[in-house]
């Protein structure tokens, strides 16, 4: 049973490692590589050579393979150079296509992209920006979505004077709510990034990007992050069922049952997801169902985490439009906002922006759907330990070791009666300092 | 006065017994470096059970018309199992008798063991508790390494190092005086991380504290690995010098970007940042994993993922770093050695290896083919107890099976099954009230023998006081039997361990040269040499292997109806089954309770010291709630040391190691 692959990436590599007779086919000249940690590398935390993904030696990788004609009669696709590849069944994991907002002067008349323009997606991307920032002292980035943001944080971090432009109400508008999108520009801000909301770049000129509210942004470097569509083209013309995305079922199956997709350029329900960990699980249910395990996928449930250095924001599936009751705390002063939408005692969505300490049991929560309790989620968001007692009461276990009161060694003269008549600090030696204080206390005056 | 040594953890603290009167007394042996005079409460008071009312004195034989044990001769007694033996050896052949040791025997009796299975009895069947304490360290170190001892270098070099980082080792509880170390690289400017589901008293000692879901150590290496690769932090000259296998690993990591690593394991990315910078910038970094990471259906994998962190960052072999496991029970380390393993010959040989056979053979003068081949692992034997084709008999020596077997109800039923259960005890623990043979054996200061501590040091410990009339030692005991089945054997500790010495000769485990005599001169004697590694790692070729793994989770997933994991470990006042410790009068005794999180604990209606029950797959456990916010929420813990928590847990195996999952597993608790 031969599986051909379309696309290379992440979701790519991990269906190459986890089934047997697979021909990977990417366009792209480089093999597998971990698309999450670009913006990573670009920020400078990251050594690009740890970014490439393991393909076992049996699988056949093919690189520049541009795939042109899916034959569906024949269960054969054409490459560029119009040899044939033959599959027994194929998974269409082509991810998406940045788009190219409606800005003036973003090619120049010859039809290139003008120099100072940059997409963010491909290693190849990456490395132009990349090699491009030594040269410039400032950027714009166009979108304040998750992949904006992340970039914007990377070029500050390199020491580029960076602004974000984002034309809707507030930043990562698809994930949070406003008062949440408010306390993350208020924290860019103060990372020392300009960020201006409601406002659309019209055009650029050599003065720079021009914004519809009128300011005009000079800069050396623009960063294109806003907008991708699912790539659908070879499906389409295949004449498989496509919406926004290429539709597939809950075995991730396309209209044609020899052909599966996923990742971003697949539809499951009403939902596109457009980054990568819903990818990542999507390739590893596939792998199980194609071995022939019953599994089915249900949606992702998704979390979308910010990596960026001081930015620290987690969404949890669709906080603005799931339906379920609000636990929220919010406080613009220390600069955090956290919600949980939560339905039948189970966190259906959450937002945490500003304070993740407590994103590892909320994350657990969420993918087990476990039921809390009715105060459970108010507790989740306030999470102050008490502080200790300040005296210790008599009967208190002081030295574990020996199983040692605070009131026997109270009754001591000091430290070394203590030791010999109660074997207190004979053991790990961790109550030394309390011992010595308990004597003290219990010191006549 | 005596020196010898605690009669409980790995640790085995030097200590000095002292005759008062008719009493004797535990006093400090300051000068034994291990732990320079300090004791646990378990330690101090370890005599308790001398002269204790419920030492067995007099071996019982069940009789048939009543099925009540009746106290016998230990002629009759004797006669009576070798007779039966023998019956059942001509009726179902050679593995019908099987034999299960302890990881607190002497090496002397793990030895005696060993042989008494392969030579007397003829069989393949033995094994011992150690696989469920420390085989998945031992698997993985001899794959990475070539060689298994759990600490290459002395205990006291914790101290010297930068960055300790302890994975699933509650070490100032299970071993308190051990953390007089940890203590000392603080006081040095040293750092210590500790990684556990619970804020364990060691956790409070640390300057790092990352708190997992149970049985995912193994993602949060790969995630560490993931950083420490991006980051520019490996030791590529070390690498490249010392190692093969780096590549693999290192694209099995690009996968594990820190917050898929947040995700599964529970730990916020920023804190797996913070610790990836803190080792990369570390000169000297020392990883220690314990029975946490280890006891998994996993742990082999989880211990060589954390071997590939010490290995990338080129440490194992440095002066003060490097890797090592905290073995748990006394003798852990020698009773893995000498031939009470199911696939093992004395000298640590692997029983399928040609050479090894011969060499043994050699010693126990018996032709190489007439040793039996591997045998069952121990759950997989006690699995086979009474069944169609497993062992008819069993022998068991220094473990109460009952009480730290995994699901020990199927456990207690394979035993009922047997034709003949003879279990070797101090007291009547809950394995030997099952038995149809109970045979009284000497413990500790009765008897003289060896133990290998935590750090692979060969130590003494002498007899200091007659034992009671009617207890003879194990040792005895196996050559009693050994005899009556046409054997000779030395009951002498000094002669078997003389003997041991020849068998282990050139073996990976070789304990030639060490005498009695020089064990007392030089506070003990290591075996292999105090540091490994500075030179070569124990392959052929000298290298040390990177392996790449993958995580698969714990066997048994939680889900809506057991919603929570369940993790089991030990108190600081009692020690494994609490055979020995439970009768001890001055060790609080409480019994068993159950930790959760207040937030649990309000979600279930629970309060604290009042009881709840904890369900599994296997069983049922009720006990008091212990309401702390140590715990994740997500998490229960029971300790083990009482019938009952090993009703709850799961049999799933390690395929490398054979440890059963004691540490993870899906409940439910109810108030």
């Amino acid at each position: 049973m031969r599986t051909v692959v379309v696309g290379a990436g992440l979701a790519a590599a991990r269906l190459a490692q986890e089934l047997s007779d697979v021909t990977v086919l990417g366009d792209e000249p480089h093999p597998p590589y971990n698309r999450i940690l670009l913006s990573a590398v670009l920020e400078g935390t990251h050594d690009p050579a740890a970014l490439r993904m393991p393909v076992p030696a049996s699988v056949d990788l093919r690189l520049d393979a541009r795939v042109v004609e899916i034959h569906r009669e024949d269960r054969e696709v054409e490459l560029a150079d119009r040899s044939r590849v033959p599959y027994d069944r194929l998974v269409l994991a082509t991810g998406s296509i940045p788009t190219l907002p409606p800005i003036r002067g973003l090619v120049r008349l010859d039809g290139r992209l003008d120099e100072r323009v940059h997409a963010f997606r491909t290693l190849e991307d990456c490395r132009r920006l990349d090699a491009a920032v030594p040269h410039a002292r400032n950027a714009v980035v166009v979108g304040g979505g998750l992949l904006g943001l992340q970039v914007a944080r990377a070029l500050a971090v390199r020491g580029l004077a960076t602004e974000v432009v984002e034309g809707g109400e507030h930043l990562l508008r698809s994930q949070v709510d406003a008062r949440a999108g408010a306390i993350l520009a208020r924290y860019l801000t103060r990372l020392g990034t300009a960020v201006y909301t409601g406002a659309r770049a019209t055009r650029l000129t050599g003065a720079g990007l021009v914004l519809d509210n009128g300011c005009t942004l000079d800069t050396d470097l623009v960063v294109l992050t806003a907008g991708g569509r699912p790539s659908t083209a070879l499906a389409r013309r295949a004449g498989l069922e496509v919406r926004r995305g290429i539709v597939v079922d809950h075995h991730l199956r396309t209209s044609d049952e020899h052909v599966h997709a996923i990742g971003d350029c697949a539809q499951h329900g009403d939902q596109v997801t457009g980054f990568v960990p819903p990818a990542w699980e999507q390739a590893g249910l596939l792998a199980r169902h194609l071995r022939g395990e019953d599994v089915a996928y249900d949606g992702a449930r998704t979390v979308a985490r910010l990596r960026a250095t001081d930015l620290d924001v987690a969404v949890l599936g669709d906080p603005e439009r799931a339906a379920g009751q609000v636990v929220e705390v919010s406080n613009p002063v220390t600069g955090t906002h956290r919600k949980l939408v939560v339905r039948d005692g189970v966190i259906v969505a959450a937002t945490l922006v500003g304070d993740l300490s407590r994103i590892g049991l909320i994350t657990q929560h969420y993918d087990r759907a476990t039921v809390l309790g009715r105060h459970e989620p108010g507790e989740l968001l306030t999470n102050d330990r008490p502080a200790p007692p300040v005296a210790l009461p008599d009967d208190a276990e002081v030295c574990a070791c020996a199983g040692v009161s605070a009131g026997r060694i109270r009754a001591c003269a000091s430290v070394d009666e203590a030791r010999d008549t109660t074997r207190a600090t004979t053991g790990c030696g961790g109550c030394t300092s309390a011992v010595r204080q308990l004597v003290l206390e219990g010191a006549p005056v | 006065m005596m020196k010898t040594h605690c009669p409980y953890c790995s640790l085995q603290c030097g200590m000095t017994l002292a005759r008062e009167g008719r009493a004797l007394e535990v006093q400090p042996w300051p000068e034994f470096p291990v732990n320079e005079g300090a004791l646990c409460r378990k330690g101090w008071t370890a005599t308790g059970l001398r002269g204790h009312r419920e030492r067995l004195t007099t071996p019982l034989v069940r009789d048939r018309a009543t099925g009540e044990l009746r106290a016998a001769e230990w002629d009759e007694a004797l006669d009576l199992v070798a007779a039966r033996l023998r019956k059942l050896r001509a009726s179902y052949g050679a593995d019908a008798v099987a034999v299960f040791g302890g990881g607190g025997l002497t090496n002397e009796k793990a030895y005696q063991l060993g042989k008494l299975a392969r030579v007397a009895l003829g069989t393949s069947q033995i094994d011992y508790n150690g696989r469920w304490c420390m085989s998945s360290a031992a698997s993985a170190s001899n794959r990475a390494f070539g060689i298994d001892r759990g600490l290459p270098f002395p205990l006291v070099d914790v101290e010297r190092t930068d960055v300790l980082v302890l994975v699933g080792s509650n070490l100032a509880e299970t071993m308190p005086p051990a953390a007089r170390h940890l203590d000392r690289l603080r006081e040095n400017g040293g750092h210590v991380v500790v990684i556990d589901p619970r804020r364990t008293p060691t956790a409070e000692r640390a300057d790092t504290f990352l708190q997992p879901v149970p049985g995912t150590d193994l993602p949060l290496a790969l995630g560490l690995l993931h950083l420490l690769d991006g980051m520019g932090a490996v030791d590529e000259e070390y690498v490249a010098a010392r190692t093969v296998g780096w590549p693999d690993v290192r694209r099995a990591v690009a996968s594990w970007w820190p917050e898929r690593v947040e995700r599964v394991t529970g730990v916020p990315a920023a804190e797996l940042r913070a610790l990836a910078t803190l080792l990369a910038g570390a000169g000297k970094v020392m990883v220690l994993t314990a029975r946490g990471a280890e006891q998994h259906a996993q742990g082999t994998d989880t211990v060589l993922a954390w071997i590939d962190v010490a290995l990338a960052l080129g440490m194992p072999g440095r002066p003060h770093a490097g890797y090592g496991c905290l073995t748990g029970q006394g003798n852990g380390q020698g009773g893995r050695e000498h031939g009470q393993k199911a696939d093992q010959l004395p000298g640590y040989r692997m029983i399928d290896d040609p050479a090894g056979r011969a060499h043994v053979a050699g010693v126990w003068g018996v032709d190489p083919d007439s040793l039996p081949g591997p045998g069952r692992s121990a759950y997989e034997l006690l699995d086979a107890l009474g069944t169609d084709g497993g062992p008819k008999a069993l022998l068991v020596f220094g473990s109460n099976i009952v009480v730290s077997a995994p699901n020990a109800t199927h456990v207690a039923g394979r035993l009922a099954d047997l034709d003949l259960l003879v279990v070797a005890d101090l007291v009547m623990s809950e394995t030997a009230a099952l038995a149809d043979v109970v045979l009284p054996v000497t413990q500790w200061a009765e008897e003289t023998g060896t133990m290998t501590n935590l750090e692979g040091r060969v130590v003494l410990r002498q007899q200091a006081v007659a034992p009671p009339a009617g207890v003879r030692s194990d040792l005895e005991v196996v050559a009693g039997l050994a005899e009556r089945l046409g054997h000779d054997f030395s009951a002498d500790p000094e002669e078997v361990f003389t003997e041991l010495g020849r068998a282990s000769a050139g073996g990976r485990a070789d304990y030639s040269g060490i005498t009695y005599d020089r064990i007392r001169e030089e506070h003990g004697v290591f075996w292999g040499g105090a540091r490994l590694f500075a030179e070569s790692f124990a392959h052929e070729d000298g290298r040390a292997r990177f392996v790449a793994v993958e995580h698969r989770g714990p066997a048994e997933p939680v889900d809506a109806a057991y919603p929570l994991h369940l993790t089991t470990g030990r108190v600081l006042a009692q020690y494994q089954s609490g055979a020995q410790t439970r009768r001890i009068a001055d060790l609080p005794d409480a019994g068993p309770y159950v930790e959760l999180h207040p937030m649990l604990a309000r979600r279930i209606g629970a309060r604290d010291g009042e009881p709840v029950v904890v369900a599994t797959r296997r069983g049922e456990l009720k006990a008091p709630a212990r309401v702390v916010d140590t715990i994740r929420p997500d998490t229960v813990f029971v300790p083990f040391h009482w019938v009952g928590a090993n009703r709850l847990t799961n049999d799933a195996l390690d395929p490398a190691s054979r440890m059963p999952e004691f540490k993870v597993c899906a409940a439910a608790v109810t108030a």
